[in-house]
């Protein structure tokens, strides 16, 4: 199937304009530390059209870092309900791939992927920024080909 | 009627508005990521994040009034094209110019801002609600100042109309000059028109997520988005033709100058925008009427007082 004209700059809108809203599932600090770091002017994400959104509502991709906790997991899935479609999940630092040191803790549901599902997991204590940046890029790439495929 | 048409979709109206517009946010973007010594936007990323929210998919809360959330960002869009014609752009006089033009394109501005305020308002979520609050908490504090410093060189030029406020202007260039305290009110004043930093309060991103636009998604949300980018340029062009009224009987040099003008103006906004903080409502509010509409008034007060000897 072809795609029409219109179709094609809205993948190639989606692709140069990852909006992304951060979340902490009950995290340490370390990984969400590193986020903010990502947006500051020495690593700048705005000049790969990546800005920090308020809101899920205007978010593109769900940047979600820490172990879910029990207190934290039905927002999160609130939060991810509330993003409009088409939307990512990418789950920062070890903690959030796999439950890291928490895993098994009385008050952990486990890593983000126990709760909405994952594109890209992006593991490290804590991820660097660098890394951050990557994992988004890579992210839509892949995608951008799963597009073309179709 | 087709050249009318025309002038009112294509070139100066609608399309160009638009398209000036994501220009205007990018020069903006960058002027603001350059002065916090990062590299900034790419050109063309305005238009991706429209494109994108275009194709991203629209919800509607439940519990959201369905026809006036929908229509709310259709008519600010329309609000602000319609004043767009009636402000001189690039020759002396503007498309459809008529005696008190200056009054009905301050009346069109204001629709904006109260749809944003309705717009939140009928989101019925309590960021929105408490963000429409604060827009109209902004309305009354900056429109008031924002209308005396816009009005005092037409009271000076004896004129409600914009082209005739260009025509005199330009027989008397040095009576500009006399304007200047009207001018930075009007500069101070259109900041928090435009929602922009120090007078963000309404969209307050880190207390009220998004505040006004916090249920807006999708296609809804991209029209809003382009409506507050076109009303950027529309102001500019408005303190252009009011405060700086050069114009060319050439279209080409015409266009050139209003650029240049548009741009001047918005590299102020954009400096404010940069070395600023976020004020709280009530500092907003005493910072309106304390100072800013006294000097506006005083401006006023000195422009009739100067008519009469001038």
């Amino acid at each position: 199937m072809t795609k029409t004209f219109m179709e094609r700059a809205v993948d190639w809108g989606r692709r140069k304009s990852p909006w992304i809203i951060h979340f902490n599932a009950g995290a340490c600090n370390g990984c969400d530390i590193e986020v903010v770091d990502a947006l500051t002017p020495r690593f700048d994400l705005e000049r790969l059209g990546m800005l920090q959104q308020g809101t899920p509502r205007h978010a593109d991709v769900l940047v979600c870092t820490g172990a879910v906790t029990l207190q934290t997991r039905d927002r999160l899935k609130q939060i991810y309900n509330q993003m409009p479609e088409p939307k990512f999940v990418i789950a920062v630092g070890s903690c959030a791939c796999s439950g890291g040191i928490f895993d098994g803790c009385y008050c952990i549901n486990g890593g983000v992927d126990s709760v909405v599902p994952v594109d890209a997991y992006l593991p490290g204590c804590a991820a660097r920024p660098e890394a951050i940046i990557d994992v988004v890029n890579k992210l839509l790439k892949k995608w951008e080909e799963k597009q073309k495929e179709e | 009627m087709l050249a009318a048409l025309f002038h009112i979709l294509i070139f100066p109206g609608l399309l160009f508005l638009m398209a000036y517009s994501l220009f205007f946010d990018f020069v903006d973007r960058k002027i603001y990521a350059r002065l916090q010594n990062r590299t900034g936007p790419r050109w063309y990323q305005p238009l991706a994040d429209f494109l994108k929210l275009l194709g991203k998919e629209t919800i509607i809360p439940d519990h959201a009034a369905k026809k006036i959330f929908t229509f709310l960002p259709i008519v600010s869009m329309a609000a602000i094209a319609a004043a767009y014609l009636y402000i001189p752009l690039f020759l002396p006089e503007s498309l459809y110019p008529f005696d008190g033009d200056l009054i009905v394109v301050l009346y069109l501005l204001t629709i904006p801002t109260v749809c944003f305020f309705l717009a939140g308002w009928f989101s019925t979520s309590v960021f929105a609600t408490i963000g429409a609050v604060r827009t109209l908490t902004q309305l009354f504090s900056y429109e008031v100042p924002l209308f005396m410093a816009l009005l005092a060189p037409a009271l000076l030029a004896d004129t409600w109309s914009l082209s005739g406020i260009t025509a005199y202007y330009s027989q008397h260039p040095f009576y500009l000059l006399l304007n200047i305290p009207a001018f930075l009110v009007a500069i101070i004043a259109c900041q928090g028109k435009l929602d922009r930093v120090p007078f963000d309060l309404s969209e307050a991103e880190t207390e009220l997520a998004s505040g006004t636009f916090v249920e807006y998604s999708g296609r809804y949300y991209a029209i809003f988005r382009l409506a507050i980018d076109c009303e950027l340029v529309v102001v500019s062009s408005l303190i252009a033709a009011v405060y700086l009224p050069m114009h060319s009987d050439s279209l080409l040099l015409g266009i050139v100058i209003y650029v240049l003008e548009t741009l001047l103006i918005l590299f102020i906004l954009a400096l404010i925008r940069t070395i600023m903080a976020r004020i709280r409502i009530e500092q907003m509010v005493v910072l309106c009427w304390k100072y800013l509409t006294p000097i506006a008034l005083l401006q006023i007060i000195a422009n009739l007082l100067l008519k009469g000897v001038l």
